[in-house]
């Protein structure tokens, strides 16, 4: 752990009200400089809030937001001109092409003359936008608009980088891409927060705050997370899946239950014993033919803390 | 500052880059201007007479064709009963009847006063009461272009002995477009500038464009400079193109300097692309920029003094006008084309136009928040 003015971002018991609904309750959080943090829930869960407010764009209803250590509701110059965001929506110049749209954001940040053509074709390269110079930003495809935003986000070379949801509505082979982008930045040694509502992808950061309904419920290296889940999971596979998950989700013992394509997944209480499986087997008359304890991913976790999934 | 160049730079690419605007900011105004100066008129011309002729002789022939000499009188027929006038304005082929007593040109040889009779169709009492001035003055001119034929000597007794001479200064022909063109000018000279500044400033917050802006160091001077530029620019281009419309190709005349109205202009910019950035702190997509936008626009022109007459207004309506930027410039740029005014004598309605200008734009730029949350 380091010192909070040493952090890539800091808050502390940050809230923020929208008339009485609360948004973001008391949450406190800190990113490790260069660490490439994940804020993971779903819709509503007050994700674009938190964000906002290290982008400076709103004043919280309490507690503070350091971004590298300056004050992201007093400082708010200095922390805009070494931060880059990436809004939810596209919001570049549909109108103008990708060369402009780089251009007027290095202009607006005030990008060096002798450092701009270098910093341009370095984001051309990593984003592969470079044969697409002269197209216009409402003509490009979904995936090619969100690296396009990223490398507006990214000409200023900022020491952290806010990015909302970038991955939504994008392709699967676009989500990899960009995922593999965003490694690429931080080695550079940017401090890099995103959020996305695909718990899937809460792999791929270094650590991840779960968020529901205003407040973060776990933080930690996804292998933390997945370690905090307090139930046995078990992948099921037979004959009928359907009618297995019925009868599973009958039994007292179990949680929760999920259909994963053929599979089901069954959360016990504790681990069944093996004369329980014979004993089901069974009742089930052979259509139940394998079961095997299954790792539980961020998902599961997150299911079992905001206690659905039934 | 080199950032509002850039914000600038933009804003004209983006400008020209969509050719549709580009055609109604030049195009446009033109066609306007083409189409209102010749269908906004208060002339009267063309109104269809009919002629009751009791009377039949030559006289009476020599005043019909007085009549119908002018383009103001069309003759629509001749009848000897007026029932006939009746039925025709009934149709809509009559607007006025003019009925010949028997015995008229005798009685106007032997120096009496014969009377004549006007029949008008008063549904529109605005052309019908201008129709009637108009019989009135070829009457009074006929009847002392007769006596004068009869006897050089005495003026007759019968026709009055004192004449008014009409005389109209800054406008001899009572001429509606010089009237109307310059008025025209002032519409052009608010659409522009409020309806393309509120659009363009609701289409950053539409398309999100405000989100990415707030967090560069753009300043909200500096992003309203880069914005209102380039309509400042583009306004004082249309002024240019409408004006040296008005002057080569309807033949208004320009009696006055062109810096003034070029300066007097930009105080008039003030208030209308200050209302276009009000527009923008109170709608969120450019559909409602466009109604609002259209709401202020209909009021300011009604309430200006533009086809309506300040003066026929119901006293509470003609309060309300001084609320109005428009009425100021619209009669500074009439007395400037007409008139040729010097500023001295247009400080009556340059002061408040100064005052409401820099009002507006300054609340509004006061009233403009670049953070959308």
């Amino acid at each position: 752990m380091t010192a909070p003015e040493t952090r890539g971002i800091q808050i502390t018991n940050f809230r923020k009200l929208y008339g009485k609904t609360e948004a973001v309750k008391e949450v406190s959080l800190s990113v490790e400089r260069g660490e490439l943090f994940g804020l993971i829930g779903p819709d509503g869960a007050g994700k674009t809030t938190l964000m906002r407010a290290v982008c400076t764009l709103l004043v919280p209803d309490g507690g503070t937001v350091l971004v590298q250590g300056r004050d992201a509701a007093r400082d708010i110059a200095a922390v805009r001109a070494r931060l880059g965001y990436m809004p939810q929506r596209f919001s570049l110049y549909q109108d103008l092409t990708v060369e402009q749209n780089l251009r007027f954001f290095a202009d607006l940040f005030q990008v060096r003359q002798k450092e701009r053509e270098g910093r341009l074709e370095e984001l051309y390269r990593f984003s592969r936008l470079g044969p697409f110079k002269k197209r216009r930003a409402g003509a490009l495809s979904g995936g090619m608009r969100q690296k396009l935003a990223l490398s507006c986000a990214l000409v200023h070379t900022p020491e952290t980088l806010v990015l909302d949801e970038p991955t939504t509505g994008v392709d699967p082979v676009s989500r990899h891409e960009f995922w593999e982008i965003l490694r690429a930045i931080q080695k550079e040694g940017t401090t890099i927060l995103v959020s996305t509502a695909y718990l899937d992808e809460a792999d791929r950061c270094d650590r991840v705050a779960l968020m529901h309904e205003g407040r973060i419920v776990a933080v930690g290296t996804p292998e933390e997370i997945k370690a905090g889940f307090r139930h046995v999971l078990y992948r099921l596979a037979g004959r009928d899946a359907r009618e297995l998950r019925r009868f599973f989700s009958g039994l007292p013992q179990v949680h929760s239950t999920q259909l994963f394509g053929d599979a089901v997944h069954v959360v016990f209480a504790k681990k069944p014993g093996q004369s329980d499986w014979e004993e089901w087997r069974h009742a089930l008359e052979g259509k139940l033919e394998h079961w095997s304890p299954e790792r539980p991913s961020v998902e599961d976790v997150f299911l079992e803390l905001i206690g659905s999934g039934r | 500052m080199r950032r509002i160049v850039h914000m600038t730079q933009k804003e004209f690419r983006q400008v020209f880059r969509d050719k549709p605007m580009v055609a109604i900011i030049f195009a446009v105004p033109i066609v306007q201007l083409f189409i209102l100066a010749f269908a906004i008129t208060t002339e009267v011309k063309h109104t269809k007479l009919m002629v009751v002729d009791y009377d039949r002789s030559t006289v009476s022939k020599d005043l019909v064709l007085a009549f119908v000499h002018t383009d103001r009188f069309d003759l629509a027929g001749h009848t000897t009963d007026l029932r006939e006038v009746r039925e025709g304005m009934r149709g809509w082929e009559v607007q006025m009847g003019l009925v010949i007593p028997a015995g008229f040109g005798a009685d106007l040889v032997r120096g009496l006063k014969p009377q004549v009779q006007v029949v008008s169709d008063g549904v529109d009492g605005n052309s019908s009461g201008i129709a009637t001035g108009y019989a009135h003055g070829i009457l009074a001119g006929f009847g002392a272009d007769y006596a004068a034929v009869q006897d050089s000597g005495a003026p007759p007794a019968g026709l009055s002995s004192v004449r008014m001479e009409e005389r109209m200064w800054y406008n001899p022909d009572l001429s509606s477009q010089q009237f109307m063109v310059p008025g025209i000018v002032v519409v052009l000279l608010t659409i522009l500038p409020m309806m393309l500044s509120a659009m363009s400033l609701v289409k950053e917050k539409e398309i999100g464009t405000m989100e990415q802006l707030s967090v560069t160091p753009l300043r909200k001077h500096q992003l309203l400079a880069g914005k209102l530029i380039p309509f400042l620019f583009l306004s004082y281009v249309e002024l240019a193109i409408v004006t040296t419309v008005a002057v080569l190709i309807f033949r208004i005349p320009m009696n006055g300097s062109y810096m003034l109205l070029a300066l007097l202009a930009l105080l008039y910019l003030f208030a209308t692309l200050g209302l276009g950035i009000f527009i923008s702190t109170i709608t969120r997509s450019q559909q409602q920029a466009m109604f609002v936008a259209w709401f202020f626009m209909v009021f300011m022109i009604m309430m200006s003094g533009f086809f309506i007459p300040i003066e026929n207004m119901p006293p509470v309506l003609q309060k309300l006008t001084h609320l109005n930027t428009m009425r100021y410039f619209m009669s500074i740029i009439r007395d400037i084309f007409q008139k040729g005014s010097s500023l001295p004598f247009l400080l009556r309605d340059v002061v408040p136009l100064a005052a409401f200008g820099l009002t507006i734009f300054s609340v509004s730029v006061l009233a403009f928040r670049k953070r959308v949350g």
